[in-house]
This record gives C-alpha cells, sequence and structure tokens, in this order.
C-alpha cells in the first residue's frame, strides 16, 4: 500500500533506470578524491509510552576513505524533560548510550532533549501523538518486479480527525531489518489501512517476524521521509542531509512515539 | 530690386521641388524560393551592387522590401548553397517582383558572384548572439544511433552545453534547461526531447532551419530568460511529389510531401517510430520482454497562396513517448501544437503574420502492481494569439511591432485512485494569461553603425477559480484567499528592454554590443539531480516572483578569404534574480503546497565563447571553445554562500568536422569535451539504525568526472536511378569507448563492509549504427 507520492517517485525511478541498466548500462568502481569534514555529532534520541528507560546515543562522523567504526562520544551531559515538570539527567551506561532514570513516556506530553558535548550545545522537542491500535500482522504475498515474495503487513485503522504519521520497524529473526518504513495519512485519512513492509529481500517460511508500529511526530516523521537522500543510492532528488529536529546542525533525530508490538511466524 | 528678388525666390522653390522629386524613393519587395521545391527562403541577402550597405535580408517566410531612390539598380540575391542571381530594374515605381533560386550543384566549388561571395551576416548583421543551423547542415552530422538531430546539433555550438547522457535538456550560458524557450512554428516545446535524451522530439526531415539566440533577443520572443531556438517547418515541395524517409536500426521515418496545387499550395506529412523495445523481445526475463519503450513523432503541414499577397498556413505535430514495464508500471507523456498562421503584405512596405497557436503536455503514471492501482495525470495547455507586423519605411530603418496573449492552463496533478487505500486527489488546476506588446526599429545610422532599439512589455497574471494560499517560513499556510473563475489573483507587469549596436571596422569586421532584459513567468520545478518528463511547470503566483535575467555582451566578428571563415569572440555577463530552488527534502509531486517548498535567490553567470567557422570547400565545420562561471546566492542552502550552479560547466570544446570527399562519399566527425557539472557528494559518513548515512557538508562543493566523446560518421550515396536517391549512413557512436559518467553512486564494498566506495553508471558506451535513407 503506498500513501505517499515519495513511493511512487521510488518506483518510477526503479523502472526507469532499471530498464536503461538493463540494455545499456555499465557500472565500475571507482576512485573519488573526497575532502575530510571537521567530525559532526550524530544524536539518536528515543522516548516511547512503554516503561523505561528511555536511551539516547551519541557518535561522529567519519571520514569517507576510512572505516565503517564510528566513534562513540563520551562524557556528555544529556537531560530529557516533559511538560509535566518533571526533568532527568541520563547517564552514560556503556561508551556512547545514555539511559534516562525516572522520566515516564505519556502520549500527548511534549520532550525536551537538551545535549552537551565538545562544547556545543544541542536541543530539539518532539510531542508524543495519541496511540493508534495496531490491529493485526498478516503475512502476504505480493508481486515485485520479477517475482512474487512474502512481506509482513500491518493493519489498522487511521483517524480522520488529525494528521497521522507512522513508522513501523522490522525485526526479522532477532535482526533488525535496515529499511525505513514510515507514512502518513494524506492520501489515506480516515482509511482503514494495510500497509505492506516491502524490504527488499521477502520472508522465508519459517522466519519469525516482529513487527513495531509507531506512531510519530511530524519532526521525526520529516527526518525519516528525508532519510533517503543521504543513504547514496539511486535516488533523484540532489543529496542532502536528513531535515533533522535537533539544533545547532547535528545529525540524527529525537522521537517521542507510542510503541505497539505484534509478533507472527511464517506459516 | 523686387521682381529680381521675387524672380530668384521662385527660382529656388522650383529648383528644391525638382531636387525633391529626382530624390523620391519607391520599393521593391518580394518573396524568394527555391526553385525546386517551392520552399520559401529564409535569410537571404538582397544587396544593391550600386549601394552597398543598404541589403536587407528575407524575413521568416522569405519576404523583402528595400526601399531606394529612383534611379537604375542591379539587385544581387544571394544565399549560401545556392546560385546567385542577379537583376537590372529602373525603380521609378514601386516593383513586386518575386524570385526563385536555383540550389548550386555542389558546394564542393565556391559560389562564385560579381562582387564576392557575400553571406557576411555575422559580420554586418545588428544582431549579437545569434547562431543560424541549416537543416542541410545538420543532415551530415549524425549524433545517436546515425539519427540526425536539431537540438542535439544545437548543444555543438559554443556557449551551449548538454545536460548530460540520459538528461532531457541544455543549458545555454548557464541559464538552467527550462530557461530555454523552444517553438516549433511558434508553438511553444514543454517537453523537447524524448526518452530521456536519446532525441529530441524534432523530425529532421520536416524541418527548415533552427535560429538561436543567445543575447540580443529580438523584441518578438519573450517569456524565457537564457536563449530561443525558433525552429521552422518545411512547408512541402509544391511542384512535385516526392516521398523520403530511412530505416535505422532503432527508428524509422517518412515523409510525403507534394503540391495541393502547383506553384500555389503544398503540404508535408512526416512521421517517425523508435522500436527499442523490439531488443526487449529478446531478453530472458519475461517482465522486460512484456516492457515497452518507445516514442512517435508526427508532423504536419499545409499552406496555400490565396492571392498576391496572402498566404495561410496550418501546421501540428504530435508524439509521444511510451514506457511500460510488464503491465504493473507506465509511464507516458507527449506534446501537441497547431498553429495556424495568415501572412498578409499590404503593399510593398508592411509585411504581417497573424498566428493562433495551441500546445499541449501532458503525462501520464499508472501503477497497478499488487495492492496499488492509481494513475497520476498532469497537463498544460496553451492558447496563444500573437500579431506581428514588420515595417520596411525606408533603407534606414526596420520596424518590428506587435503583440501576443496567450492563455495557460496547468493541470499539476490529479491522482485517481482505484484501491481501497488511497484517496484520489486533484490538485487545484491554475490559470494564467500572459500578454505582451514589443516594438523595435533596427536603423542603419550610417554605413558602419547599425542600432536595434527595442522594447517589450509583458503582463502576466495568475487568475482565478481557485485558493491561493501563502506561508510563513517554516512552510505552513498562514492565510488563503478564495478567487472565482476570471478574477485577477496577482498580476505582475515587467519592462524587457532590447538593445544591440553593431561598428563596421571594415568590410570584413566589426564589433557588436547588445543589452537584454528577459522575464520568465513559467517555471520548470525539478528537484532532481537528473531530468525527468514528470518536473513540474508551474505559473507565477502570489508567491512566485517572475524571473529576470539582464545580460549585457560585447562581441568581436571577423570573416577571412572572402567569408569562407567565420571567427567571432562574444564575452556575456549576466544577472539573475528570482532564481528558485528548493528545501531539503522538498516534496514537488502531487503537493497542493509545493510553494512552501521553494527558496529564491539570485544568480550570476559571465563568459567567453571563441568560434571558427569554415563554410564551404571540401573541408567544412567548426571549432567552439567556452570558458564561463554560472553561480547562485539562494538563502536557506549552503549557509546562504554562494555556489556553483548545476549548469556551471568551466571550460566546453566543440569541433565538428564534415569532410565530402567525393560525389559519393562524405565523412564527419565532430569531438565534445566538458568539464564535469557540480555536483554534490559526501565529505563524511555515520550509521542511523543499522544504516550507513553520507554526510554533506557543501552544495555542489564537488564536480563529476569531465565528459569527452568523440562520433564519427560516413556517408555514402547510391548511384541515382531515375527519381530514386538513397544513401547509407555508417556511424560510431563514442568511438574510443569512454564511459562517461552518468551518475556516481556510494556504497558499501559488498566484498568488505568496513569500505565505503564509490560507482560510476555510464549509459551508452561505444555504438556503431547503420541507417539507410531514401527519396524518390
Amino acid at each position: 500500500m503506498i500513501s505517499n507520492s515519495r513511493t511512487i517517485k521510488k518506483y518510477r525511478w526503479l523502472f526507469v533506470i532499471g530498464c536503461l541498466l538493463l540494455i545499456m548500462g555499465c557500472q565500475k568502481v571507482i576512485n573519488i578524491d573526497l575532502n575530510s569534514a571537521s567530525p559532526a555529532i550524530v544524536i539518536i534520541g528515543n522516548v516511547n509510552d512503554q516503561p523505561g528507560p528511555y536511551t539516547v546515543t551519541l557518535s561522529q562522523t567519519v571520514n569517507f576513505s576510512d572505516p565503517n567504526t564510528f566513534p562513540a562520544i563520551s562524557g556528555a551531559f544529556i537531560t530529557i524533560s516533559d511538560n509535566a515538570g518533571t526533568t532527568d539527567t541520563l547517564t552514560e551506561t556503556t561508551s556512547g548510550n545514555y539511559h534516562t532514570k525516572k522520566i515516564m513516556g505519556v502520549a500527548g506530553r511534549t520532550y525536551n532533549l537538551t545535549v552537551r558535548a565538545n562544547g556545543q550545545t544541542y536541543t530539539s522537542s518532539s510531542t508524543m501523538p495519541q496511540p493508534v491500535p495496531f490491529d493485526t500482522l498478516i503475512v502476504v504475498q505480493q508481486d515485485g518486479f520479477r517475482d512474487t515474495n512474502l512481506y509482513p503487513q500491518a493493519q489498522f485503522q487511521d483517524p480522520a480527525a488529525i494528521s497521522n504519521y507512522y513508522r513501523f520497524i522490522e525485526t526479522r529473526n532477532d535482526t533488525l531489518q535496515t529499511r525505513i518504513f514510515t507514512i502518513d495519512d494524506q492520501y489515506s485519512n480516515g482509511r482503514y489501512i494495510d500497509y505492506t513492509l516491502r524490504s527488499d529481500t521477502g520472508l522465508a517460511v519459517g522466519d519469525s517476524v516482529k513487527v513495531e508500529m509507531q506512531c510519530i511526530d511530524q519532526g521525526t516523521y520529516q527526518y525519516f521521509n528525508t532519510f533517503r537522500e543521504a543513504s547514496g543510492g539511486q535516488t533523484n532528488v540532489t543529496p542532502a542531509n536528513p531535515v533533522s529536529n535537533i539544533s545547532n546542525n547535528a545529525l540524527g533525530y529525537f522521537s517521542a512515539h507510542t510503541s505497539r508490538y505484534r509478533a507472527i511466524k511464517v506459516p | 530690386m523686387m521682381l529680381k528678388q521675387k524672380f530668384l525666390f521662385v527660382a529656388l522653390i522650383v529648383s528644391n521641388l525638382l531636387l525633391a522629386q529626382s530624390q523620391q524613393k519607391f520599393t521593391i519587395s518580394g518573396t524568394i524560393k527555391d526553385s525546386a521545391s517551392g520552399e520559401q527562403l529564409i535569410g537571404v541577402i538582397v544587396e544593391v551592387k550600386e549601394l552597398p550597405g543598404t541589403g536587407e535580408a528575407t524575413n521568416q517566410y522569405g519576404f523583402y522590401s528595400l526601399t531606394l531612390p529612383q534611379g537604375n539598380y542591379t539587385l544581387i540575391y544571394d544565399y549560401l548553397g545556392y546560385k546567385t542571381d542577379s537583376l537590372k530594374i529602373t525603380l521609378h515605381q514601386n516593383i513586386k517582383h518575386n524570385i526563385n533560386l536555383a540550389e548550386a550543384g555542389s558546394t564542393l566549388q565556391e559560389v562564385s558572384v560579381e562582387g564576392g561571395a557575400k553571406s557576411d551576416a555575422n559580420v554586418t548583421s545588428a544582431q549579437t548572439g545569434m547562431v543560424t543551423l541549416n537543416v542541410k547542415d545538420i543532415a551530415k552530422i549524425p549524433v545517436f544511433f546515425g539519427e540526425r538531430d536539431v537540438l542535439k546539433t544545437v548543444e555543438l555550438v559554443p556557449g551551449v552545453v548538454s545536460a548530460g547522457d540520459g538528461n532531457s535538456g541544455f543549458y545555454v550560458r548557464g541559464g538552467a534547461a527550462d530557461q530555454n524557450l523552444i517553438l516549433l512554428d511558434e508553438a511553444t516545446v514543454y517537453n523537447a526531447y524524448h526518452l530521456l535524451g536519446f532525441f529530441s522530439v524534432f523530425n529532421s526531415d520536416a524541418l527548415k532551419d533552427v535560429t538561436l539566440y543567445k543575447s540580443g533577443m529580438p523584441v518578438e520572443y519573450g517569456g524565457r530568460l537564457a536563449s530561443v531556438e525558433d525552429i521552422r517547418m518545411n512547408d512541402g515541395n509544391d511542384q512535385t511529389y516526392h516521398v523520403s524517409g530511412g530505416i535505422g536500426l532503432i527508428s524509422s521515418r517518412l515523409s510525403f510531401e507534394g503540391p495541393i496545387k502547383k506553384g500555389k499550395g503544398s503540404f508535408l506529412i512526416s512521421g517517425r517510430r523508435t522500436y527499442a523495445d523490439l531488443f526487449l523481445k529478446l531478453s530472458n526475463n519475461s517482465a522486460l520482454r512484456n516492457s515497452s519503450l518507445y516514442f512517435y513523432d508526427f508532423n504536419a503541414k499545409g499552406n496555400y497562396t490565396l492571392g498576391e499577397n496572402d498566404r495561410i498556413y496550418i501546421s501540428g505535430y504530435l508524439g509521444k513517448d511510451v514506457l511500460g514495464a510488464d503491465n504493473v508500471f507506465g509511464i507516458n507523456w507527449g506534446n501537441a501544437t497547431a498553429t495556424l498562421r495568415w501572412n498578409h503584405i499590404f503593399g510593398a512596405k508592411l509585411f504581417s503574420n497573424t498566428s493562433l497557436i495551441f500546445s499541449n503536455y501532458d503525462y501520464n503514471i499508472d501503477i497497478t502492481t499488487a495492492g496499488i492501482n492509481l494513475g497520476i495525470q498532469s497537463t498544460i495547455r496553451d492558447w496563444n494569439l500573437k500579431e506581428e507586423f514588420q515595417l520596411f519605411p525606408n533603407s534606414k530603418n526596420k520596424v518590428i511591432f506587435g503583440f501576443s496573449s496567450i492563455y495557460h492552463t496547468i493541470i499539476p496533478g490529479n491522482l485517481v485512485s482505484l484501491d481501497s487505500n488511497i484517496n484520489s486527489t486533484n490538485i487545484q488546476t491554475r490559470y494564467a494569461w500572459e500578454n505582451s506588446v514589443f516594438a523595435s526599429d533596427e536603423i542603419k545610422v550610417s554605413d558602419r553603425v547599425k542600432f536595434v532599439a527595442g522594447l517589450r512589455v509583458t503582463s502576466f497574471s495568475l487568475l482565478g477559480p481557485g485558493t491561493f494560499y501563502t506561508y510563513n517560513a517554516a512552510g505552513n499556510p498562514i492565510d488563503s484567499s478564495k478567487y472565482s473563475g476570471g478574477q485577477f489573483v496577482k498580476t505582475y507587469i515587467n519592462p524587457e528592454p532590447r538593445f544591440n549596436a553593431t561598428y563596421l571596422l571594415n568590410e570584413f569586421s566589426s564589433v557588436k554590443a547588445s543589452y537584454d532584459r528577459n522575464v520568465q513567468n513559467m517555471h520548470l520545478l525539478s528537484n532532481s539531480t537528473s531530468s525527468n518528463p514528470t518536473s513540474l511547470w508551474t505559473p507565477s503566483s502570489n508567491n512566485i516572483q517572475p524571473e529576470i535575467a539582464d545580460q549585457f555582451s560585447i562581441g568581436y566578428y571577423r570573416n577571412f578569404l572572402n567569408n569562407k571563415y567565420e571567427f567571432s569572440v562574444e564575452t556575456y555577463y549576466k544577472l539573475m534574480q528570482n532564481q528558485i530552488d528548493y528545501k531539503n527534502g522538498a516534496q514537488l509531486v502531487l503537493n497542493e503546497n509545493v510553494e512552501s517548498e521553494l527558496l529564491y535567490g539570485h544568480g550570476k553567470s559571465y563568459g567567453a565563447e571563441f568560434f571558427l567557422k569554415r563554410k564551404y570547400g571540401k573541408l567544412t565545420g567548426w571549432i567552439g571553445y567556452t570558458l564561463s562561471k554560472t553561480e547562485l546566492q539562494i538563502p536557506g542552502i549552503n549557509n546562504d554562500a554562494w555556489y556553483p550552479a548545476t549548469q556551471d560547466i568551466t571550460n566546453a570544446i566543440d569541433v565538428v568536422a564534415i569532410y565530402e570527399l567525393s560525389e559519393k562519399w562524405s565523412f564527419s566527425a565532430t569531438f565534445i569535451y566538458n568539464t564535469g557539472y557540480p555536483v554534490t557528494f559526501p565529505s563524511g559518513k555515520y550509521e542511523v539504525n543499522r544504516n550507513l548515512l553520507y554526510y554533506y557538508t557543501s552544495r555542489n562543493g564537488y564536480r563529476m568526472p569531465a565528459y569527452d566523446r568523440m562520433d564519427v560518421g560516413a556517408t555514402y550515396k547510391c548511384k541515382k536511378h531515375k527519381h530514386y536517391q538513397a544513401d547509407w549512413c555508417f556511424s560510431i557512436y563514442n568511438v574510443y569507448d569512454r564511459w562517461n559518467a552518468y551518475t556516481i553512486t556510494f556504497q558499501q564494498n559488498p566484498n568488505n563492509p568496513q569500505e565505503t566506495q564509490a560507482v560510476l553508471t555510464a549509459l551508452f558506451g561505444i555504438i556503431p549504427s547503420i541507417s539507410y535513407d531514401f527519396k524518390f
């Protein structure tokens, strides 16, 4: 199920490029001299309506030619506060991972994040939406460009009264799937939605699939919607960093969301 | 005393009258055509042997008008590729003289003429930045798969650079791809390219010539900032019937022309279709076998001469591109244009052209795969009424004046959903009315100085019905107003002065300067790194202001060896206002609030173009070199600093060579080099949720690798049987198989996940081709 034009764009380009490449395209790996940049901070923070603790992760960018190991940032000062009067200072458990102690995730509340690291301050704010029930998770068979595959499908009723944004996280056999699934209700407001989580590969019989359905706010949705533009693959938009809801040019996002879980085993 | 004075006084008056009588002027005018086909010849030089410097060129309909003092003259009619003709006249009343010129036997011989070969228009004309390409020249340069293509040949001219392999469009003097006004018989063509820029929509079998204006645009053109490509169709042979065509590896074409009434009217019908998808049928993959990839073009034209002073024309174009994948996905797009024209000649000095023009561009996307069943459609449609007068009051002035009125209808996107998960959506249709009045005078101030002063005033109005929003900086609507049909929502009035000046240093060299202002009210929104046919045309509005460009240009022009060689150096400086770019993550497709995603700023572009052309002989062709820079400054992008525009191509070299070995064999070669266009590449990387992401610092801070390519072609003329003439054309595209980059993308090394690598995708390697052309 598609509910926004981003997926339409993806389809269009997939086919056009696919056709062209299959006919006459050629590819090769090349060496490119890319400049080094001074490292930028990457902040990932999540607060949900399940019991805590909640985690904020800090890391840094590396140069393009470096190996893919990303240094954590230790010793930062991080607080999360809500608009009900609680402020929680996070403690660092493992390097780069900071946990809350007491703050509770409650739908409707606004959470403010403050991070002080490497002499800079970064702030963000996210409002947790009201939860939308996650009715069912099933396995469906769908046609792809070349073949037919099995995918998980989430089913739920979109509330008509407000704008809703959703994110789905799929875990397959305890492995987190990398594909980002986010949708809004712009074209399907008020409808009963069947959303298929189409990863690059389909499910195999016997796989255990767990899906988390998150109701996210607009800032988080905007971040994930612009995620693809930074992932370096075949995009048709001028590449740019995803639109972050964190200040001071930080990379990453801060999301307050509701979480509902369902699991299924592929028959 | 009194009587003597009276007598002197009367004598003075009488002698003055007699003198005035002898200086009375008359006009010779007429239409010049090709003697074999009846095609009107554009740009024929009509000179007076006794009065050098009083010559005129025929207009787009072959019409000329010369006003001279009473006397005896020898007129010389001169046109490259044709036998020069001369005419002795005694001018003591207005003369109407139509003339037919015969093609020169072969371009191997130099065209020798009384007084030396002329065609020095590049030095003497009052126009900077103008290049004319005759279809006969274009026919000798194969560009891709053996096809000849007018826009692909325009890209070989200095100052013009292709947007790259697989992209539609080209950049003129650093202007964006939507800043070129492409006209086919006066109708605007919104998307002039087929399937991702392989070919343009123009089938050269149906064309007469194309004139490109890079600066100093004449007042009768307006609406785009960077250039005008005025493409004219042939009228059709008014003497005899002919069929011509060609069969090639991926496309074929067929034309039929002939008289409606011999000497009075003719028609031309031309069609072309590609069949690239036939190769897909050979694939092992069933999805590819069921895919389609083709386009077609259809041109038709008819004309009829109603009397000595009246001629009507009707021309039309219809084209479509179809790309489909296995009934799962399909996209098609196409242009349709129609022009109805009436030429009327008032007396000897006033020529009028009245046109009614229709232009339509639309695209459709269909997606029918499991769970989705929807269609998206977008259209832009113009109705245009245009009147242009050309007045030749005397030998020193040529006056052009007229008006143009265009009604635009833009349907940005309708989503029709046949499935329960998605609502059908219609983005509001927009209506606009664009009116212009224009006037200019080309003045021969003296033997050495020509000056063109012109003004075009454009009024652009966005009309209701509809709801119009204004937005705050965050992009949220803060106000909306409802208008009913025909109400004026927002009007912009802009004057566009146009000046050109020419100073003749001597018979074979000149210096020219120009200043022009152009205003653009239709904007192509596309935040793609590669152009695509579903980009969105949007009118100026309460949020989007008209784009404005001011260009200053100075050039030096010199011809050598009796106009066998043309040389020019042109420099330009352009300032652009209200240039549009997009916020990060801008959603342009099916977005009611697309105007909230836009950012505005200004740009500047400057450069120098060198051009050397050899016009006749066994070897003809040209060499062009352009050095230029284009940059933009748009608040919200690149931390508000200047950044290079995508069109910033520092060095561009074009070499075209055509060698006619003999009557049977001719060879051609083209070589292109350009600096790679600016691109945004990462300067670092990081990880979010197990996804590797790239870190971008500056916009367009890097460059793609340079683009270079050489193509060669050979044409063999078979023996002519009676009326049947055929050629074989062999060509090799990209002779040394350079993998010019289409895109460069980044990924984790599949063999070593700790490493990231850059991957270059090239579209076309070496492609040989063969085609067979015939005519009878």
